[in-house]
């Protein structure tokens, strides 16, 4: 609800109620009209989040069949507001009102073709998923990797034996920069040479909402399966990711794990903790 | 006449701003179930891809489930996730059998918190295949998980099924010739029509002595009824042996029992 | 003139006999030996066969329903008039009798095209059908011969008989055409909820073919259907004689019976909410999945419009009230109520036609932060729309009551504290529901859904409570003038209309839904509909069949309606004596046999 608005509305209404109707006696078409407008201004503005245009639509029409309905329910309003009408139409002095009354109505017409047909090409309302659930578990080479549970064999290196860890880095950093750097890019920003002919773009891995929000095992699947691994939620736009399993062994896609958590200096989101 | 015309224009008016509404409102035409190809031979991807194309239209599974949607109405349980959780939900009891038996006997488990109500979808009006609920199956559990099931697996439910083409009108009445029943099912090897005993009692005038009802019983359950000087047991035996008990269809039966009783 | 008579009479029975042996005919296939060359369609040149069904279908319905309902009502007023011995009344009783005779013909006549169609177009459904209910069938042709004599004696013995012979003979027409209601919706409910067959449609038991699950809510749903789409009609009929009435008392006279048509036809539309109910209810409990079909799926936007018609029955029915209003002395006092009256029909109308779900652009979804929208949601939902008909029924209430203590003046001594009792229970009972609305959003389904019931009973209990009330206050009470009838503007008589033509739509648009939530089927779950036409339409084509067969209707109404009132008319020798000199001269050559055959 916007209620500053409908207060305005409200005191729109009142004010013609006491001050206008003064020194200006309303008829019931006039009543109508500003009723019809105060509704329609409520509807359109006086509402947070707006009402979808096709609703407007339909609660003005009923408002529209009220408001005749209470105009012509009362057979001496009803002949004072023809009297009225026809007045505006073959008195003269309302004849400079008539002509633009005459030229507005199919200017409001066209207007109204016009932005119907102006508006801008619209996206599907389905949207895709950017990160979509996995699966609970994954098969690489005729293994079940359990994709809840599965660690990162080589993380627990990192503080037992530095030297070792500090190879598995480095072979990482080998396969990123022979596979997949072409697309992701030397910063792991998603601006490698190929990246601009793709859409979706690739990953950034240096935006704190990708890798530093997943864990190691959901990297590995996005790694091992791609974009065909992809689920349905994730598509229409499947990205361009190819599936890694078909070229690398498990070793390696592990190792590159360990090496973007490294050039980013982020750390791999725990198992365990929720999504 | 005046008051006539105008009034009929009214009508037309009146109709017209009906159709108007009727026009505003969101225009869907829904096609029927189209019949989808299932070969013996569908890789997983296939199947879980026909699966879900099932889920959608055929099995008109989503009119009730949600995919993976939280907060729209929820009518039954939600299987955005049920890959991963199918195994979890009855003890002792497999990922794709609990996925079976919620399809085949929809009743036999509710999840707590729901009312039963699902159709049994081997049944009429959505009458899948047991082929089409393999690949159903198989998408569900893409759904959080791997699928498992190929379009070998065997199920305990699988033979009961009657698919829609059964039931569609060309099906109704017997086509298949009662005499031709009756040899095919090797009745004929037993059963004399001459009045000459064989190794069950002839069959001759079979209509003069038995109601319809009575010939049902002494197909389904011989042994209720023995003729005196025929031993029990036997004919049930070949019943199962001559493969009858498994292939016959209700309105073979029923065909078979109407020709019977014209004997 | 009763020679005439006797010729339509013989016209209207050879027609229903016809379409008596056209079921006879039907039963014949049954019989014969099942023919393997035969197809399961025939398609006609040009048009959809499906649709041409529909619209005899929906023609020989509304027709039918035109056919039981007048009886109804006419029985009754004949009753009122009977007891109270106002002539009046027996002669609004006969006004609407006199249209039923026309009508049987033609609801005959379509019967016997529908058959004809069946047999022709869907020859290997119509095959099964006949196989399930063959043995209704002779009892069926029986009761139309019994609802022949029945009728024409009704009509053609209007006071010729004594009146309790007549009123029996009214009601015998009115049981036999109840039965035959009954018979023919166990066909029709069969093939949405069969029962009685098993899994390949062979029957087990005829009788719960007949008694499947929504048979009975059918039978009643329609005969209360039919009360106030026959009274909308019949004050159809009344606002046409008004409008082309020439002396006072004519109009005085048509004017009444428009009046009285609405009025039949608002007291059988507030129950039918309720009949509606608990179809539904036995729908879900048929078939979890074709309940939802029919309220939560491509369907649910049909309900929409249907709430758009029955949002624009109540302010039509109000409307005509306010303008009934008009010729009354004393009503300018309750004028000033109209604009609060209509402030609430508005709201309530409003509420009611919010959609569920909505239909909205990218742009406008991302602003409400998904496809429901925080506010409408709230409205869209049963909570609000069962509060917002109950208070539309109450409202309307109101107006009648207005009304009905428009040129009166209360002489009772508790006078003020009666019209603060009757305040009272309105403002407990309104303030009442929409508690019950507003309590419907804090509980699960199971219980809201047994929170319509309170509603529904509180708002009967209101209504009821303050007519009785109301008839004590206005007991001697002071009139400020007669109903002026016939005082009254032509825009009335188009709100007859208004409320007949949207009727007739609402039914035509519910009739619709009743066949396609079917969808792909023919007899749901038991025989596919394999044609070209399984498809279920859009709701746009749908709306545009119903119309169609809404003008055809109202075309075969304006018939009815000039053929009615031919008998009132003036024979032609008379009607034309001192016309120009060539018409006389016409006349003059026309031989005598030719004249009576003319004038008849």
């Amino acid at each position: 609800m916007n209620i500053l608005i409908l207060l305005i509305i409200v005191a729109a209404l009142a004010a013609i109620q006491l001050f206008v109707t003064r020194w200006l006696p309303l008829n019931r078409l006039a009543w109508m009209a500003i009723w019809w407008v105060a509704v329609y201004a409520a509807f359109a503005y006086g509402i947070n989040p707006p009402l979808p245009s096709s609703i407007v639509v339909l609660f003005m029409a009923i408002v529209t069949l009220a408001l005749v309905a209470y105009l012509s329910a009362d057979s001496e309003e009803l002949a004072s507001a023809m009297r009225a009408i026809t007045a505006f139409m073959v008195e003269r002095r309302f004849r400079v009102a008539l002509l633009a009354v005459l030229v507005a109505l199919p200017l409001l017409a066209a207007l109204s073709v016009y932005t119907d047909l102006s508006k801008p090409p619209q996206p599907p309302t389905s949207s895709r998923t950017i990160h979509p659930p996995p699966p609970v578990s994954i098969s690489f080479k005729g293994k079940t990797i359990p994709l809840s549970t599965a660690n990162n064999p080589y993380r627990e290196l990192q503080h037992s034996d530095e030297a070792a860890f500090a190879q598995h880095v480095e072979n990482g950093r080998r396969i990123y920069f022979e596979n997949c750097f072409y697309c992701h890019g030397d910063n792991m920003q998603g601006a490698g040479m190929f990246a601009h002919g793709y859409d979706p773009i690739p990953a950034n891995f240096n935006d704190p909402t990708t890798i530093a929000m997943l864990q190691e095992s959901y990297l590995f699947w996005r790694i091992a399966k791609g974009a065909p691994g992809l689920p349905s939620e994730a598509t229409p736009w499947s990205s361009a990711m190819p599936a890694w399993e078909n070229f690398l062994t498990e070793e390696e896609i592990w190792d590159v794990i360990l090496f973007l958590y490294e050039f980013t200096g982020y750390e791999p989101r725990a198992q365990g903790m929720p999504h | 006449m005046k008051h006539a015309l105008y009034i009929f224009g009214f009508t037309i008016l009146v109709s017209a701003f009906y159709w108007y509404v009727s026009l505003w409102v969101p225009q869907k035409r829904t096609e029927p179930p189209e019949d989808i190809a299932i070969s013996a031979d569908l890789s997983t991807a296939e199947m879980v891809a026909i699966g879900e194309e099932i889920v959608a239209g055929k099995g008109t599974c989503l009119t009730c489930h949600t995919m993976g949607e939280s907060g729209a109405a929820l009518r039954f349980p939600d299987l955005g996730n049920i890959g991963a959780i199918a195994a979890t939900r009855v003890e002792g009891q497999g990922d794709v059998t609990y996925l079976a038996e919620s399809m085949y006997d929809p009743n036999a488990y509710v999840l707590p918190g729901f009312v039963a109500g699902m159709p049994a979808v081997a049944r009429p009006p959505v009458a899948l295949t047991d082929d089409e609920i393999l690949t159903v199956i198989a998408y569900l559990q893409s759904l959080g998980g791997t699928p498992t099931v190929t379009m070998a697996t065997e199920l305990e439910w699988q033979g009961q099924s009657i698919g829609a083409a059964d039931a569609a009108p060309v099906a109704v009445g017997g086509n298949r010739d009662a005499e031709t029943l009756f040899t095919s099912y090797l009745c004929n090897t037993c059963h004399n029509l001459d009045g000459t005993p064989g190794a069950g009692p002839s069959l001759e005038g079979l209509g003069t002595r038995l109601t319809k009802a009575e010939i049902y019983e002494s197909i389904l359950d011989p042994d209720a009824t023995i003729t005196e000087g025929f031993a029990p047991g036997v004919m049930g035996t070949m019943l199962t042996a001559t493969g009858f008990r498994e292939q016959v269809s209700a309105q073979e039966l029923q065909s078979l029992v109407d020709y019977l009783a014209g004997l | 003139m009763t020679c005439f008579c006797r010729t339509k009479a013989v016209r209207a029975l050879l027609v229903g006999l016809v379409a008596s042996a056209a079921v006879v005919l039907l039963c014949e296939p049954a019989l014969a030996a099942p023919q393997e060359a035969d197809p399961d369609y025939r398609a006609l040149p040009f048009i959809s066969s499906r649709v041409v069904m529909w619209i005899i279908a929906e023609l020989h319905l509304m027709f039918a329903a035109f056919v039981l309902a007048v009886p109804m009502f006419a029985l009754v007023l004949e009753f009122i008039g009977y007891k109270t011995g106002d002539k009046r009344f027996d002669q609004l009783a006969y006004d609407f009798t006199k249209l039923l005779s026309v009508s049987f013909s033609f609801t005959a006549t379509l019967g016997a095209l529908l058959t004809f169609g069946l047999i022709v177009l869907y020859p290997a459904l119509t095959k099964y059908l006949v196989k399930v209910f063959s043995w209704t069938f002779l009892p069926y042709v029986l009761l139309f011969f019994f609802e022949a004599v029945f009728l024409y004696a009704y009509y053609y013995g209007w006071g010729k008989f004594s009146p309790r012979v007549h009123l029996f003979l009214g009601l015998m027409l009115n049981i036999v055409g109840t039965a035959i209601m009954f018979i023919a919706n166990a066909w029709l409910t069969f093939m949405n909820t069969p029962s009685g067959v098993d899994e390949l449609g062979n029957l087990t038991s005829l009788w719960d073919a007949i008694n499947n699950y929504i048979w009975m809510p059918i039978n009643i749903h329609r005969l209360i259907a039919n009360m106030a789409f026959g009274g909308a009609i019949g004050a159809a009929y009344g606002a046409y004689k008004f409008l082309g009435a020439r002396t006072m008392e004519e109009k005085a006279h048509y004017d009444w019976m428009g009046y009285t048509g609405n009025f039949i036809a608002i007291c059988a539309l507030l129950p039918l909410p309720f009949a509606g109910y608990w179809l539904g209810v036995e729908i879900y409990a048929y078939d979890q999945s074709l309940g939802i079909t029919l309220m939560g799926g491509t369907f649910s936007w049909l309900f929409i419009i249907q709430a758009v018609l029955i949002g624009n029955l109540f302010l039509a029915a109000n409307y005509y009230l306010w303008l009934s209003m008009s010729r009354i002395a004393g009503a300018e006092r309750y004028r000033r109520f109209i604009k609060y009256l209509l402030g609430v029909i508005t709201l309530c109308f409003i509420v009611w036609a919010t959609p569920h779900s909505l239909v909205a652009t990218v742009e406008e979804a991302r602003a409400m932060g998904g496809s429901h929208h925080p506010i409408l949601n709230v409205l869209g939902v049963m909570s609000a729309k069962n509060t917002a008909v109950n208070l539309l029924i109450l409202t309307t209430y109101v107006s009648f009551l207005l009304y009905r203590r428009a040129n009166k003046d209360a002489t009772v001594s508790w006078a003020r504290t009666g019209n603060l009792v009757q305040f009272g229970i309105f403002a407990v009972v309104v303030i009442f529901v929409v508690f019950l609305g507003v309590y419907g959003y804090f509980v699960d389904a199971q219980t809201r859904i047994g929170l319509s019931q309170p509603q529904v009973f509180s708002v009967l209990f209101a209504m009821v409570a303050v007519t009785v009330i109301d008839l004590f206050l206005f007991r001697g009470a002071r009139k400020r003038g007669e109903i002026d009838w016939g005082r009254i503007p032509a825009r009335a008589q188009y709100a007859l209309f208004f409320l007949a033509i949207t009727f007739a739509w609402l039914m035509g648009l519910m009739g619709y839904v009743r066949a396609g939530m079917r969808q792909h089927w023919h007899v749901y779950g038991v025989i596919r509909d394999t044609s070209v036409d399984a498809f279920t339409p859009t709701l746009g084509f749908a709306g545009l069949v119903v119309s169609i067969t809404v003008i055809i209707f109202f075309l075969f109404i304006a018939v009815v309606f000039f053929l009615s009132g031919l008998s009132s008319r003036k024979d032609w020798a008379e009607r034309t004596k001192g016309t120009r000199r060539w018409f006389r001269r016409a006349k003059q050559e026309q031989s005598d046999s030719t004249l009576s055959v003319e004038a008849s």
